[in-house]
């Protein structure tokens, strides 16, 4: 280490050959594009008639939020999104944690099968339930109608009342598999002597997870939580597969409105605006994650 | 006991009927490739197909030259990301994690940072970029922003591997004579394999899978990686059958797959590393 910094001018040449690549990039590709979407939202700027964008400070923002109706209803739809995705990854995430970690064998093999989703592209998931979910010639509706349910069939994105929630059940097939092994991992950090106890007290399987293991494993469903709802804000690729954000506007979300006003309508200015709304609502719910994710990590290393 | 017994029964049966839901929509798409166009567009569909046949499969490679175009693609844009985020942060990753210099900290807390920022933040500045300077419709176009999205995933992992190398080992490279890149190279590198498999994973499994940057920068359907040329193909291909998809669904999934299944545990760790992206 002193024999390196004695030798000073090639050591830093050195430093500076290995800190080179990781620069180039995060400085062409990450810091000047942050800054040049920040001046971009303070403008206007469509990119097939003006030359150049037009410096008008923060009334994009006001306008946007204040009477922009596709921005209302794409944040409308975002949350809606986020609260079903929310409510139906958690719950069937824990649910299924808890009775996967009870067996005896086989945990591996079950938590191979539901991660298995997470290494589909994302477009190729919405292909697949398209086709799956498609009115006609669709397994589902035809399996419904098998089971005499037909009266329930739909056209279940073409339809605004069902897109939306057809678009959560495409993306918690894709992502529970995350979650679950969050929950697994907090579940088998509790300790099978307390849960005998409780058994030996005369507790049964309902009030043993109850009283013994939601309350234990509330980190953890903290942490899984959170990255549920951060997740829930970023929906992109589905709706532009599948629904293209119709029927309508039922399933316009705020990244793809972003990317409509950018890449449709060329509009940079507006395109940037929504982009940085939708960043700042994102980052505070990672700002919360990283709080309660800290003590963890330091614990770790 | 026998009261735990019938439970686990319970609840075996209720995991393996939520696990074969869940295998559903791949089998799905499997069995969809190999059916017969008739077979598929059958009306009412059936669950069990009539007649099997990899012509699909055959279909796809021999006459679709799109689609071998976007395996290249795909293949080309998905090994050259890895490894230029490999080499990338194993060198930065030896310079924040066993170096010191001044400005240190505050370098890494702002390469770190860039993790939380949402990805649709980047999009519109680099398709202006990309515009302006003609690398729209290349490899590199994607190759780039790829690379920059990566990189600082690679370094977090990279620095934790490093920082846990015992200072010792360097000194005395550097005592027998290495200079500081060869020590880097031969010796630094090689110990820390386990962090850079991760790195790989989280790399290769991010560029095969990318939707968003591809469909935006790459506006020509010649230049398309896989994720985005079989949604285009859906699209604009009248004649394009379901079967057809579905093989190309199967080709584009099954080597990730396979690679999953053999590197379990590697996968599930890397890419738990980098749960934060999009």
């Amino acid at each position: 280490m002193k024999q390196l910094t004695k030798n000073s001018l090639r050591d830093r040449l050195n430093l500076a050959f290995f800190l080179f690549p990781t620069m180039l990039f995060v400085i062409i590709f990450i810091a000047f594009p942050v800054i040049f979407s920040g001046y971009l939202s303070l403008t206007e700027f469509n990119y097939a008639s003006d030359p150049a964008p037009q410096f008008i400070g923060l009334k994009g923002y006001i306008d946007m939020v204040k009477s922009d109706i596709f921005f209302h209803t794409a944040l409308y739809n975002q949350m809606r999104f986020a609260v079903a995705y929310f409510l139906i990854a958690f719950a069937v995430s824990l649910v299924l944690a808890i009775f996967v970690n009870e067996l005896q064998r086989g945990v591996q093999v079950f938590q191979v099968i539901f991660y298995m989703p997470m290494i589909v592209p994302m477009s190729l998931v919405g292909i697949t339930f398209a086709w799956i979910l498609s009115p006609d010639l669709g397994i589902f509706n035809h399996m419904l109608r098998l089971l005499g349910l037909g009266h329930i069939t739909h056209d279940w994105y073409g339809e605004p009342s069902t897109a939306l929630n057809s678009l959560v059940l495409a993306r918690t097939w894709k992502m529970i598999g995350f979650t679950l092994i969050i929950f697994l991992a907090g579940l088998q950090g509790i300790s099978k002597s307390l849960k005998e106890s409780a058994r030996v007290d005369g507790a049964n399987f309902f009030q043993e997870i109850v009283f013994i293991v939601l309350p234990n494993l509330k980190p953890y469903m903290l942490i899984g939580g959170i990255w549920i709802l951060i997740n829930s804000l970023k929906v992109f690729v589905l709706p532009q597969v599948i629904t293209q954000g119709g029927p309508g506007s039922a399933t316009l979300t705020l990244y793809l409105y972003s990317w409509k006003l950018a890449f449709e309508r060329l509009e940079m200015g507006e395109a940037s605006q929504v982009a940085y709304l939708t960043a700042f609502i994102i980052l505070f719910f990672t700002w919360i994650l990283n709080l309660i994710f800290k003590p963890e990590t330091a614990q770790k290393g | 006991m026998k009261m735990v017994r019938r439970r686990e029964k319970i609840l075996f049966i209720f995991v393996v009927v939520f696990a074969i839901l869940f295998l559903f929509p791949i089998v799905w798409m499997f069995i969809t490739s190999i059916r017969t166009t008739q077979d598929l567009y059958k009306y009412p569909p059936t669950l069990i197909p009539h007649a099997l046949t990899f012509e699909n499969f055959v279909y796809i490679f021999t006459e679709m030259g799109g689609f071998v175009r976007y395996v290249v693609n795909s293949l080309v844009v998905t090994i050259s990301t890895v490894l230029i985020v490999l080499v990338s942060s194993a060198m930065g990753g030896y310079a924040f994690g066993m170096r010191k210099f001044r400005g240190q900290n505050i370098m890494f807390t702002m390469v770190v940072g860039v993790l939380t920022i949402p990805y649709i933040m980047y999009l519109i500045p680099i398709f202006l970029m990309e515009y302006e300077v003609g690398l729209q419709n290349t490899w590199l176009g994607l190759i780039f922003p790829y690379v920059a999205l990566n990189l600082p995933w690679g370094l977090l992992i990279m620095r934790g591997a490093f920082s846990t190398i015992p200072l010792d080992i360097r000194d005395a490279a550097i005592i027998d004579g290495c200079t500081e890149i060869q020590m880097w190279r031969k010796i630094l590198v090689p110990i820390n394999r386990p962090a850079l498999a991760a790195t790989t994973i989280i790399t290769f499994v991010f560029a095969w899978q990318e939707y968003m940057f591809a469909s935006t920068l790459m506006t020509k359907n010649e230049w398309q990686t896989l994720p985005v040329g079989i949604v285009w193909l859906r699209d604009e291909l009248q004649t394009l059958v379901m079967g057809r998809v579905g093989a190309m669904v199967i080709v584009t999934i099954l080597p990730v797959l396979i690679l999953f299944f053999i590197f379990r545990d590697f996968f599930i760790e890397g890419l738990s590393e980098g749960m934060l992206k999009g």
